[in-house]
């Protein structure tokens, strides 16, 4: 146990690495001369004498390794830079920033699973009567409605025709609850499907005559038989939406003006803010990274063969 | 009430409707067992023991329509008819199971303890804490050594023999009066086929059930069943006392089973062979003797008329073939 999680960590701390270099590779490889745009941002007129001087300034004219030396160092201990853009510290703004996306992924990755498990039961208690056909069906259409269309058309039913919540902004649950349904559409549908293809199968394992020989019920063996069988290919499957999450929330956060991570790295993008651009992608991988973790730890504890193999 | 059979089989038809085909795996088989005595039945792969016994019980897979009918009499009580919530209440109750693999018969994510004790919860109305008191006791009752530290464990923790023995005490967890063993030795080791034989006859016989003994092991009937139902193509072909059927077999496929039985010592783990030809397939029912193109006294009448089963005169055999009776008749 201990020597997984040791093995575990040492991967993960790997991988993290890699992922700066990812991060750094990519934002240094972008078309586009920094000074000049930073140059242009100021106000100032581009001139090739200011240019030097800020590129002079921000550091762009040191050797590659030690620029990335000096980014990685800094970021260790927290420090991403100065936004090119605002003069702001990235750092600051992120830590406001991973509170708000913290929020829409964990509410909604709570959403997804209650949905998913109770579509997945529905489906799995009565297969192919008509709770199963109705819960494939709104998997269907969650599954290929884009996401941006979901929160429209949430933001069209909930708050402009009822106007039961409101459409946009960050003011506690109430302002919550929208922007939650909407990321959480996708991975419900996703989900529900693997709760209900892998409860079917799991219902179709010869331990489950044993259990029926056992005089259990078909509810009982439904949740006392079934549903620890497929615990770790549902926390896998939750992993995985939620390091999607992150991708949703850049959608998502602007149309709900959600000042998150998402919205962060959007704006960075549109103005070639490479400081935010890496802050954010880096943070986006290590969450990727520890989710990954964690849900390799979760398995481990709901998977006694898994667990076997390394203790 | 005491001459009544614990079970009691008679003209048990099964149909099975799937999305595909229609089958009828047991055609009008008729057997009892009493409380105390173990029947075998024996039969090649595909000849419908597993069904007989499990349909009637509401243990068949799901996406097969089971039609049942004749009558199956659990101590006294109708089954066929009898609605799925009633016999749910008689499985692990009134009759114990036991599995041909118990590599896949047990639940690998779920302790051994919970899954022998709730079976006491259940059945007992035990509570939890009773119930794993129960489990040690049974655990112990099978002859597992170390019962505290087994109960902890999750069944791929243990050998195919173990956890035979948690199958056997889970489907003792309940006092069932009668126990149903399909196969039960066939997935394991051979060494460990005799101790788990001698393991399943002993509680039999402790604690007076009456037992259902699913095998191709000739052997193993020998050894352990009073009485022996010989099926071939979904239908009895002969039964009787093993000591009369087994020393004399009438019915020719019963011949071709024994004569089958490889000579030298240690039967056990043996398969039929040398039989020639192969089983029907069952589609439709078969008009005439099913056994007809692979017997060698086969006469015309064999293939058109149905042969009923038909007490011998000895002791109980009783044989489903004319040929052979009228044959003991004229001599
Ligand atoms: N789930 C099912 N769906 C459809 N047909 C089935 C099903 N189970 C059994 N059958 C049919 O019933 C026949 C008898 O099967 P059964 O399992 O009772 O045989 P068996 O005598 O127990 O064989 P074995 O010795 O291999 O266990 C099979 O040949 C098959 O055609
Ligand atoms: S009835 Fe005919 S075919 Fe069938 S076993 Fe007897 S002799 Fe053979
Ligand atoms: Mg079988």
């Amino acid at each position: 146990m201990i020597h997984f999680i040791s093995k575990r960590l040492k991967h993960s701390l790997v991988l993290l690495f890699l992922a700066s270099l990812v991060c750094f590779t990519l934002v240094v490889s972008a078309p586009g001369n920094v000074a000049v745009l930073i140059a242009e941002l100021r106000g100032a007129v581009a001139t090739p004498g200011y240019v030097e001087q800020v590129a002079e300034e921000i550091g762009l004219n040191k050797p590659l390794l030690m620029r990335y030396v000096d980014w990685l160092g800094d970021a260790v201990r927290g420090d991403f830079g100065i936004s090119y853009r605002t003069g702001q510290d990235v750092s600051a703004d992120l830590a406001n920033r991973m509170l708000v996306t913290g929020i829409l992924i964990a509410g909604s990755a709570a959403i997804a699973t209650l949905i998913s498990l109770a579509l997945g039961f529905l489906g799995a208690f009565w297969p192919y009567k008509l709770p199963d056909r109705a819960s494939r069906g709104l998997a269907l259409l969650g599954a290929s409605t884009p996401t941006f269309f979901v929160g429209a058309l949430m933001i069209y039913a909930f708050s402009v025709t009822f106007q039961l919540l409101p459409s946009f902004g960050f003011a506690g649950p109430q302002s919550w609850i929208l922007p939650w349904l909407t990321v959480a559409v996708l991975p419900a549908a996703v989900l529900s499907r693997v709760v209900r293809v892998g409860l079917e199968e799991a219902m179709a394992s010869p331990f489950v005559l044993t259990a029926k020989s056992k005089g259990l019920g078909r509810t009982t063996i439904l949740f006392r038989e079934a549903l620890p069988n497929i615990t770790p290919l549902f926390i896998n499957a939750l992993g995985t939406q939620v390091g999607l999450m992150t991708a949703t929330a850049i959608i998502v956060e602007p149309l709900f003006a959600w000042q998150g991570v998402g919205d962060y790295f959007l704006a960075g993008v549109r103005f070639r803010d490479f400081m935010v651009v890496q802050a954010c992608l880096l943070i986006f991988l290590t969450f990727f990274i520890v989710v990954n973790l964690i849900v390799d730890l979760a398995v481990l504890l709901t998977d006694p063969r898994i667990r076997r193999q390394w203790s | 009430m005491h001459d009544e059979p614990l079970l009691n089989v008679s003209n048990l038809t099964v149909n099975l409707l799937t999305a595909k085909s229609a089958v009828r795996p047991v055609d009008g088989v008729s057997y009892s067992v009493r409380q105390g005595e173990c029947l075998a039945i024996v039969g090649e792969s595909g000849s419908g023991k597993t069904v007989m016994n499990f349909a009637p019980l509401g243990l068949m897979p799901t996406g097969v329509t089971t039609i049942l009918s004749g009558s199956v009499k659990l101590e006294g009580r109708e089954l066929i008819g009898l609605p799925e919530a009633e016999i749910q209440k008689l499985r692990g109750k009134s009759v114990g199971f036991i599995f041909q693999d118990p590599m896949s018969a047990l639940n690998p994510v779920r302790r051994i303890g919970r899954q022998i004790a709730e079976m006491a919860e259940l059945h007992l109305t035990m509570t939890p804490r009773a119930a794993e008191a129960r489990a040690l006791e049974l655990v112990k009752l099978v002859g597992i050594s170390d019962p505290a530290a087994r109960l902890r464990q999750y069944p791929h923790e243990l050998s195919g023999g173990l956890r035979q023995r948690i199958v056997i005490a889970i489907a003792l967890a309940g006092e069932p009066k009668l126990l149903i063993a399909d196969e039960p030795t066939t997935a394991l080791d051979v060494t460990v086929q005799a101790q788990i034989l001698r393991l399943l006859k002993d509680v039999q016989r402790r604690l007076n059930m009456g037992m259902v003994l699913i095998t191709h092991d000739m052997g193993v009937v020998a050894g352990a069943a009073d009485n022996i139902v010989v099926m071939y193509a979904a239908r009895a072909a002969e039964c009787g006392p093993v000591d009369k059927v087994l020393v004399n077999p009438r019915h020719p496929y019963t011949k071709g089973l024994i004569n089958a039985i490889p000579r030298k010592e240690d039967p056990i783990g043996s398969e039929f062979r040398g039989l020639p030809g192969v089983p029907p397939t069952l589609g439709a029912p078969i008009r005439g003797c099913a056994f007809a193109p692979r017997c060698e006294l086969a006469v015309a009448t064999c293939s058109r008329n149905r042969p009923p089963m038909v007490p011998t005169g000895d002791g109980n055999v009783s044989v489903a073939c004319p040929v052979v009776n009228q044959g003991k008749a004229a001599a």
